[in-house]
């Protein structure tokens, strides 16, 4: 990888840098030979490269993801986590012993009291391994036995968008590879007819926060590892068709010019973002006609309208998101990223978050349920979950059946389900305030390195050098949780 | 006069130390040696190669007719006596004994007293007698066996033995956790330092009262707390860290290792517990499974060699080959329905036919001459041809495909016939049928036939009932 770089970089644009690094060889050389320096002409050796790219490094357990973000961070309290205590000690002052010095939001820093609220939903167990599921997910209830919860999840982040940027690349600051594009960097696509990684979205009527393309930016991987937001409607992929009156033999025609002289200019320049350029007027040609079939939902049967609800019927719901995934993964989609926006739930929460569950409840679990069938929950992982959790103390006026809750980095819960992951376990603890994971914390690192495992990727091992050094999604952090994998 | 002297306090030196190492034979039992007595006897792996080399000499001396020197037949005599009492005083650091080291000490205490009585006979001028040459020939055997059972308590057991077929026992269906899978990790790993014969730390691994018991440091095992644990602390410590186990120049156990005595620690270390026995989210299942499972990556070692350019020339937009693996020849091919999809582009697979391993041909055009393709993966473990045209016809072709672990035929027109196939393919984990033409009779008793299959046939009713009826969105 390195050597084709360094070939094709433009002679002409030799910078100081490189001026003096290579000046520096050839006077060594001269020097000293080969006597003292016998790999000198050895030329510049890849070390950590040991895997090809495109190839999985071990057998892998799941092919793709489809990742279900819950974007805004649906409270732990009000889904998976059931903390009687806090009804107990409802009104209660959060003990400072809890809280120790957790930093806050200014929406709450500034509050004197933090009154413990309990949860405005009730808590069943459900399945045989007997997981907690509030009452605003009766469907996610009946898949109790497919999933498993995660509770001890952690985060460093307490605000959106450096929470969010960090579950999808890493890192708190913007700029590194989305998730989507390291996987499809690692592992290449499946479908040369359809991108590796797709991004649909959707937004619920709870409190939102802004989604950006920088969440599925390739960052400083090749574009062409970038995710392709699908939109609903008419046109899921903008100006992908052709205008009026141009065939596509035209197209074909016009195609192979325009990549003709691409090619001379990167005889010229050597820049490799041209390739990529010709290889996405490629695949936009083939995705003119992969796509349409694709996202064509009319030959779905009866039975499975109904399965995933009514509403997947309507483009731009999360329920037709949650279908059109199921038809991405079997089309070969590597990594197909939903979002579902209006989690953020300062106020009104009981509310809310009643309307985002009955958004998201039944496709989800429609979802698992339609991949189980098809034997495609034995090689996808799905996931479930927000960007962090939520506080176990009202935000605002102390009201049980009107509260907000504030961000909450130390505690979340999300699900996973298929893919190399045990069905029916419910990993990890976190204190009877749910504010503090006392038992078996996974942290998102860690989350991005037991996510790779199960796609057969060593995450110390996919790496990219970039300004000087390696990079990798789990940079230099991360370990597989065993427990979690079959 | 003054040679005469010397020789006399050499004399009463051997026979001074004969009678110490007699006498520590007698009293074994009630002995305690001080510390820095008992340190002495950690010389004894250095000083015993002397007396082996300068007794061989000297009896090869004896032997070829020569004189013995003086001085060899005294310094032999002298070390071998330090060499037995040193061994004498390492060997009281093992208790109980094992059979090896009770044979080493009594075999070398023999060969002591043997060698002195030969110093002596040979004082008496008496080496040419028929006596003294008996007594040299057994000394030769008595080096022998005692060196033998000495490099055996070093080395372990195993170290002379023919190298053995490097494949492992397998692990019995539903093996006993202690016996067949920790027992086996302990064997690998632990038990050439930790047995009755040589017991590193006062620790014994041969067996579940071992354990339980401790060594030095006590707390080996500590049932239902795997923190507290002596052994999984140091299983966990640093490799440069001195008390990691096992040692320096010794393989480390695996995660997955490490994770099975964690887990079987945690659940009370019980010799009793079974695979079938553990609920089915419990970690150790799993690890157990892992462990019994083939490494997928060792099991297609031996696939022929695929080239690159091969799997290039088969590829296609449509067509998509990789490796499942990289350094692997095991492949797996999807296949897309390109507008123009002929049915070449299948069967040329053939080439590639005994590496493929995963083969999605869900809703592609499927007939009997890429079935006969098919036919010929012998390896082929994941089999997709769910939404395809086949009948029970192509469907006949899967006999004897003895490796397939996975197969999607939802949505097809396969019948009640196909159970046949379903019960030839031995190897079969996961079988999905819903929507084909395969009565739900006939059905149930081929499930009741292999509990060990699963068989998918669509949706629980009552879940997919419940999820339909309580729609979440009310139409509005």
């Amino acid at each position: 990888m390195e050597k084709d770089k360094k070939k094709s970089e433009n002679p002409l644009k030799v910078n100081r840098r490189h001026f003096f690094s290579q000046l520096s060889v050839g006077i060594g050389s001269l020097a000293l030979g080969s006597l003292l320096i016998p790999d000198l002409f050895k030329g510049v050796t890849s070390e950590r490269l040991t895997h090809p790219l495109g190839v999985a490094h071990f057998a892998p357990k799941a092919k793709r993801v489809i990742y279900l973000f819950q974007a805004g961070a649906p409270s732990q309290l009000e889904t998976f986590d059931y903390k009687p205590t806090l009804r107990k000690r409802m009104g209660e002052d959060l003990p400072e012993s809890i809280r120790n010095g957790q930093r806050l939001t200014g929406m709450t820093a500034n509050q004197d009291k933090f009154p413990l609220m309990p949860p405005a939903v009730d808590f069943k167990q459900h399945g045989e391994s007997g997981t907690w599921v509030s009452d605003f997910f009766p469907h996610t209830a009946k898949i109790a036995d497919e999933i498993t919860v995660v509770r001890s999840m952690h985060t460093e982040a307490i605000n959106h968008d450096p929470a969010i940027t960090f579950f999808q690349t890493g890192s708190q600051i913007s700029g590194r590879p989305s998730m989507g594009s390291w996987l499809s960097y690692g592992l290449g696509s499946e479908n040369k007819n359809l991108p590796s990684f797709v991004v649909l979205t959707s937004r619920g009527k709870g409190n939102s926060q802004g989604l950006y393309s920088k969440l599925w930016s390739s960052g400083f991987l090749d574009s062409k590892h970038q995710g392709v937001l699908l939109r609903s409607g008419k046109d899921p992929v903008l100006y992908l068709n052709d205008p009026e009156g141009i065939s596509r033999s035209d197209k074909r025609h016009l195609l192979d010019q325009v990549s003709s002289l691409n090619k001379l200019h990167h005889a010229e320049t050597g820049d490799d973002e041209i390739e990529s350029r010709i290889a996405q007027y490629e695949m936009a040609y083939r995705m003119q006609m992969s796509v349409p079939d694709v996202m064509d939902i009319s030959k779905e049967p009866e039975s499975i309208i109904k399965l995933y609800g009514e509403d997947c019927q309507v483009p731009g719901t999360y329920a037709a998101n949650a279908l059109q995934a199921r038809r991405l993964a079997e089309n070969g989609v590597r990594f197909i990223q939903l979002y579902h926006q209006g989690w953020d739930q300062h106020g009104n929460l009981p509310n809310e978050m009643a309307g985002q569950a009955k958004d998201v409840d039944q496709a989800s679990a429609a979802l698992v349920l339609d991949l189980k069938q098809r034997g495609m929950l034995e090689d996808t992982l799905v996931i479930w979950g927000g960007e962090f959790g939520r506080g176990n103390y009202c935000q605002g006026k102390f009201d049980p059946t009107n509260y907000g809750r504030d961000h909450h980095p130390r505690a979340f819960s999300i699900w996973m389900a298929g893919g190399g992951i045990k069905p029916g376990l419910n990993y990890g603890k976190t204190d009877e305030f749910g504010y503090n994971v006392v038992e078996n914390p996974v942290h998102i690192n860690d989350f991005h390195a037991t996510l790779m495992h199960t796609l057969g990727l060593d995450h110390e091992q996919l790496t990219y050098k970039y300004q000087g050094r390696r990079f990798r999604l789990t940079d230099v952090a991360g370990n597989v949780i065993k427990d979690l994998l079959t | 006069m003054a040679v005469e002297n010397k020789r006399i306090w050499v004399d009463y030196t051997v026979f001074g130390l004969s009678i110490f190492l007699v006498f520590c034979l007698l009293f074994e039992s009630y002995i305690e040696l001080p510390n820095l007595v008992a340190w002495i006897g950690r010389w004894h792996p250095l000083v015993l190669h002397f007396p082996i080399v300068l007794l061989l000499v000297a009896i090869y001396l004896g032997f070829r007719g020569k004189d013995i020197p003086y001085n060899l037949r005294v310094v032999a005599t002298i070390a071998t006596l330090v060499t037995a009492i040193s061994g004498f005083f390492l060997g009281t650091e093992n208790t109980p004994k094992g059979d090896l080291l009770f044979w080493h000490e009594w075999l070398g205490s023999t060969l002591a007293l043997a060698v002195v009585l030969w110093y002596w006979l040979d004082g008496l001028q008496l080496r040419k007698n028929i006596y003294s040459k008996a007594l040299q020939i057994l000394i030769i055997v008595l080096i022998g066996f005692t060196g033998h059972y000495g490099g055996l308590i070093t080395h372990g057991e195993e170290f002379l033995a023919l190298p053995k077929e490097k494949r492992q026992k397998k692990i019995p269906q539903n093996p006993l956790i202690y016996q067949d899978v920790v027992g086996r990790i302990l064997e690998e790993n632990c038990v050439s330092c930790h047995n009755p014969n040589k017991k590193k730390g006062e620790l014994l691994m041969t067996n579940l009262e071992g354990l339980l018991k401790g060594g030095e440091v006590g707390n080996t095992v500590v049932p239902g707390d795997s923190e507290k644990s002596e052994i999984i602390r140091r299983l966990h410590l640093s490799h440069e860290n001195e008390e990691h186990m096992p040692p320096d120049d010794k393989k480390p156990l695996n995660d997955n290792e490490i994770k099975i005595l964690e887990r079987w620690i945690a659940l009370g270390a019980s010799d009793t517990i079974r695979l079938n026995h553990l609920p089915k989210t419990e970690t150790l299942g799993v690890l157990v499974k892992v462990m019994m499972e083939p490494d997928p990556m060792k099991k297609w070692a031996l696939l022929p060699k695929v080239a690159d350019s091969t799997i290039l020339n088969l590829s296609s937009d449509y067509i998509n080959i990789t490796r499942v693996a990289s350094n692997s020849d095991a492949i797996k091919v999807n296949v897309f329905l390109s507008p123009n999809h002929s049915q070449r582009s299948i069967t040329n697979l053939a080439r590639i036919s005994s590496n493929i391993v995963e083969l999605d041909l869900s809703g592609i055009p499927v007939g009997l001459p890429e079935m006969d393709m098919i036919s010929s993966c012998a390896n082929l473990e994941w089999l997709e041809l769910d939404r395809t045209s086949i009948t029970d016809e192509e469907l006949d072709k899967l006999k004897g495909l003895e490796k397939l672990r996975l197969l999607k035929i939802y949505e097809t027109n396969v019948t009640a016939k196909s159970i046949l196939v379903f019960k030839s393919l031995s190897n079969l984990k996961s079988l999905y049928l819903w929507r084909t033409g395969i009565e739900s009779k006939a059905l149930d008793e081929f499930i009741k036939e292999r509990p060990d299959l699963d068989v998918d046939v669509g949706i629980e009713k009552k879940v997919e009932s419940f999820v339909v009826v309580l729609d979440s969105i009310p139409k509005t």
